[in-house]
């Protein structure tokens, strides 16, 4: 009975990095389909404050009636615009993030169903093969969070966007970079990739060189961020 | 079992904001949690709500917690070596919330403003979902480094209980939306000052504050206008800031602070400028709530215009006016003003329209100093010796902060004792004693009066018992049953005047009075009054009058009062300063009345209290105030026939006693205190040079006791061990004594005819 509920997590866990995997290249698409709708909006905000501080009175083209007001409301209208595209991409960011927090439930419920059966030791066994599955639920959930926080920031960041100030659109460019927690996108990558693919760690392992320089590459991210280094420790 | 107890570590960085509790998996076993499964940790001053998760080192005996979800004071309990048993970790069941209601603090008021209800809302469901919450309970999302700051649940739906998850589905109710730093300033109201002795005054602001935010539609209709302001008047330490801090945090209203020095600017204009910028903060706080834009030492900030030349300051105060006329009844703000010299504030200020009421909070009664007393040692571990009425008696004339002060004093001396091992950890009598030895009242700092005197007792005086006895029935009586005397309509003596001739203990009896009873002990002479200055020496002594009011009961010691005052009758200088001095001491004995800002206490409404020991004990501290709210003016001269007759009348110095030249009895006993220290050979008979020291005063027979012993040291050696008989006779032979029979008669009948 364990054993059935234990393999029956450990698939759903598979089948769950396996689909983090596909959610995070597909997370970094949207987010580089983002970054040059926000280096415009930066542009905009430059040209905003030329216009505030341009002498138009001096030049040529005074002669136009209410230049500076109706530049102005082009730039607005423009800025919105590019707004209303990034809201749309976040769209794409929120369902990937309603995607990967199905699937965290999803695990989390069949994990509840047959906590009675499972013995928490069972759960927390690692081998050199495979981690835990408290490891893993931990990983997933942590993924979960990390999606889940970035688009709220992502989406708070955009909404309060005021197109009038000239030094909130300038300077969102690189908020939103700010927003970009590197340290959480390689834990996510890292994490994918080992859970999904435990088997490729095994000849690693079996060597018996664990020091964190001479570990493949799946693992470095993991042992470079500083979180699980511990869980090398113990394994050994 | 025994009980395992985790030791609390900081939470590793990866956690944060994740709601876990890292345990080790035998802890989660024996407590019975499956991983992410919510637990509640119920510490002593507070709770919070996690999911348990074993440690990814699996290491037993540790605990990491993230305090996103947990009761307000819960993060400042998670210091290091912080142990937290098993007992105290709970599994819960968490169904999913239908509905909650949320307060949500944000970072600024400008995010408040620009954004829409239904944002935040959003934004807060978003934050929420996924965490497990329990009512009262407040979400941290700080970490998320948006705007909004805090979540605080207030209700969820009544089929869920009291705790629950908040899913997708669940849905959210914005109530309030608050401003970090309103929430940080209504979390501290709830820790609210004690005050004690300041109900009066304190309902009176309330009232004033809370008026015209509760029934606005009331005063609209009977067409009043709101009081907005209040001048608070009242010596330094009454409490007076904090009797405002206080009522702001009752009320929960906002507060903006004014400081004089603050305010004023360098460039002209600019001290006009932060005012108006003052005001406009609390415009604009008010449109919150209420709000209280208070000026302390507001006296700094608005002198009199007609008394100063200096256009900038006069700028100022003209600004401040207009400002303060300018409040509309639309900005719901008050201004309270505090200061303790009211007289020298622009008289413009003081009208209605601008400070509408004055309070004055004067220098605490017997029963106010009780009440302040019982709120300062609320929190002292007080043993049981200590008598707090026995010390509030004691502390006359002492103000709120000299009294905290007292007690601050005390516990030190207790932590200083209890150091060196001989006593308990709890403050006794003892130490309060030791404590008022140090802690003088600040109304007698800088007082020209005050002496210091080694005590006397009245054992230590020979001889004189009716005198004593008549000094005793004055002065120690009042204070020690009251309402005897309030019992038979006595009032005791305004003053007492002492004479006699020379060298027989007048000065010593007054010390011993004023020993024995415990009153403030004021002593003057020629040399604090006088000076050059013309009107100097009748304000120093209408000065020391107030000083010593301010501390009553008090005795007022006038040294050779004939020296200081001089009669009036003696025509030789009409306009002497002396004359002058006369008539300021008349003045302040027997005036019209005191200045209103020497009132003492607050007015009181007389309340029947319930409980017939209570009631008791009231009346005796109310009897104690009447009888003793004077200052006894004890005047010793031996010349009293110089002295001013209007002086002498009852109502003035209106006991007079004679201070006789000792008798025979009286003689032997001072002989007697006198010999005491002396090694006597067995052949002195005090009793026979008593006899023979006729018209010897008591100062002359001291001096003959230690003429005796010189002549000892000088006849025999400086090892000599004892004083002969003969040398006392051979030193009584080069005396005279320093009194006549003539001038005894005339004494005896200076006051008879």
């Amino acid at each position: 009975m364990s054993t059935c509920a234990l393999s029956s997590l450990h698939h759903a866990l598979k089948r769950s990095f396996e689909v983090l995997e596909q959610t995070q290249e597909r997370w970094n698409g949207a987010l580089s389909a983002c970054s040059p709708l926000l280096v415009s909006l930066g542009n905009l905000g430059e040209q905003m404050r030329a216009l505030q501080r341009a002498p138009l009175e001096r030049t040529p083209m005074r002669a136009f009636p209410d230049l500076r007001p109706r530049l102005r409301f082009k730039l607005l209208q423009a800025a919105d615009a590019l707004v209303g595209k990034l809201l749309e991409q976040t769209s794409v960011l929120q369902s990937l993030r309603d995607m990967m927090s199905n699937q965290a439930a999803a695990v989390f419920q069949l994990y509840a169903q047959h906590a009675d059966a499972l013995e928490l030791s069972s759960c927390l066994r690692r081998s050199a093969t495979c981690p835990s599955v408290a490891d893993m639920m931990g990983w997933l959930q942590d993924a979960e969070r990390y999606y889940h926080n970035e688009f709220l920031k992502r989406k708070v960041l955009l909404e309060t966007l005021r197109p009038n100030d000239v030094s909130d659109l300038q300077t969102s460019p690189k908020r939103w970079e700010s927003l970009t927690n590197q340290r959480g996108d390689d834990c996510i990558t890292g994490e994918a990739r080992r859970a999904s693919r435990p088997a490729s760690c095994q000849p690693m392992l079996r060597c018996g060189t664990l020091s964190p320089s001479r570990v493949s590459h799946p693992f470095r991210d993991i042992v470079q961020g500083g979180v699980l280094q511990r869980v090398l420790v113990s394994i050994v | 079992m025994e009980e395992m107890c985790l030791k609390v570590l900081p939470l590793d960085p990866v956690d944060l904001g994740t709601q876990r509790c890292r345990l080790g998996p035998e802890a989660m076993v024996s407590l019975g949690l499956k991983i992410g499964f919510p637990v509640r940790l119920s510490l002593s001053g507070g709770d919070c709500l996690c999911t348990a998760w074993p440690r990814s080192d699996l290491a037993e005996g540790f605990l990491q917690i993230d305090t996103k979800c947990a009761t307000k004071d819960f993060t400042s309990l998670m210091n290091r070596n912080l142990l937290v048993s098993l007992s105290q970790i709970k599994a819960v069941t968490c169904p999913k919330v239908k509905c909650v209601r949320v307060n949500v603090v944000v970072q600024s008021e400008e995010f408040k403003k620009n954004s829409p209800v239904h944002f935040i809302q959003d934004v807060v469901k978003d934050m929420l979902r996924g965490t497990y919450v329990s009512e009262r309970h407040v979400v941290n999302v700080r970490h998320l480094g948006t705007p909004v700051q805090l979540i605080v649940i207030e209700r969820l739906h009544q089929s869920t209980g009291e705790t629950g998850l908040i899913t997708g589905k669940t849905s959210i109710s914005v109530g309030e939306i608050q401003t970090h730093s309103k929430y940080i300033s209504q979390q501290k109201e709830l820790s609210s000052i004690a005050l004690g002795g300041m109900e009066e005054v304190c309902a009176l602001l309330k009232e004033m504050l809370n008026l015209p935010l509760n029934y606005p539609g009331t005063l609209q209709k009977l067409g009043l206008s709101c009081p907005k302001g209040v001048l608070l008047i009242g010596p330094p330490g009454v409490g007076k800031t904090t009797l405002v801090r206080s009522v702001v945090k009752e009320v929960g209203a906002s507060l903006v602070t004014i400081n004089g020095p603050v305010i004023l600017g360098s460039r002209p204009g600019e001290s006009e400028e932060n005012l108006r910028k003052m005001f406009q903060r609390a415009a604009q706080a008010s449109l919150d709530g209420p709000c209280v834009l208070f000026i302390d030492e507001i006296d700094s900030l608005c002198p009199k215009r007609a008394g100063s030349r200096s256009a900038p300051q006069n700028r100022t105060v003209a600004q401040l006016l207009t400002l303060m006329d300018g409040i509309g009844s639309v900005q719901r703000f008050v201004v309270i003003g505090a200061t303790n010299q009211p007289d020298t504030l622009d008289p413009a200020l003081r009208r209605p329209g601008r400070f509408d009421r004055e309070v004055i909070i004067g220098v605490p009664v017997l029963n106010e100093r009780k009440s302040i007393l019982d709120s300062l040692t609320s929190k002292m571990a007080l043993s049981d010796n200590v008598d707090l009425i026995a010390l509030a008696e004691m502390t006359t004339g002492y103000v709120g902060a000299d009294l905290s002060a007292l007690c601050r004093e005390a516990a030190l001396k207790a932590i200083f004792w209890s150091s060196q091992g001989s006593h308990g950890q709890t403050v006794g009598m003892e130490h309060f004693l030791e404590a008022f030895k140090k802690v003088q009242p600040s109304c007698l700092r800088s007082s020209i009066g005050l002496t210091d005197f080694k005590p006397i007792t009245w054992d230590q005086i020979g001889g004189l018992e009716e005198v004593k006895l008549k000094l005793k029935q004055s002065i120690e009586w009042p204070m020690k049953f009251p309402e005897a005397f309030v019992r038979l309509g006595l009032s005791r003596p305004r003053g007492i005047l002492l004479y006699g001739p020379p060298g027989c203990a007048k000065t010593t009896l007054v010390k011993a009075a004023a020993g024995s009873s415990h009153c403030t002990f004021l002593s003057v002479s020629g040399a604090d009054l006088f000076s050059p200055f013309v009107g100097d020496s009748e304000k120093a002594l209408a000065q020391l009058f107030r000083q010593a009011r301010a501390c009553a009961p008090s005795i007022l010691f006038l040294d050779e009062i004939d020296t200081l005052l001089g009669s009036r009758e003696d025509s030789r200088a009409p306009h002497s300063v002396q004359a002058r001095v006369l008539s300021v001491l008349l003045n302040e004995m027997d005036g019209v009345g005191l200045k209103t800002l020497e009132r003492r206490g607050t007015e009181r409404q007389k309340y029947l209290a319930e409980g017939s020991s209570d009631v008791k004990e009231e009346q005796q501290m109310e009897y104690h105030e009447v009888c003793n709210k004077d200052v006894i003016i004890v005047a010793a001269t031996n010349r009293p026939g110089v002295i001013d007759n209007a002086l002498l009348r009852p109502g003035r110095l209106d006991k007079i006693i004679y201070v006789p030249p000792p008798d025979l009895e009286a003689r032997l006993a001072i002989l007697k205190i006198c010999t005491e220290k002396m090694p006597l050979e067995e052949d002195v008979s005090l009793k026979e040079l008593a006899e023979e020291t006729h018209l010897f005063s008591g100062a002359d027979l001291e001096n003959l006791c230690k003429e005796a012993a010189l002549l000892t040291l000088q006849e025999e050696s400086m090892e000599a061990s004892t004083i002969k008989h003969q040398y006392f006779q051979k030193s009584l032979q080069s005396m005279r004594p320093s009194l006549s029979t003539q001038q005894i008669e005339h004494y005896q009948h200076l006051f008879m005819s």
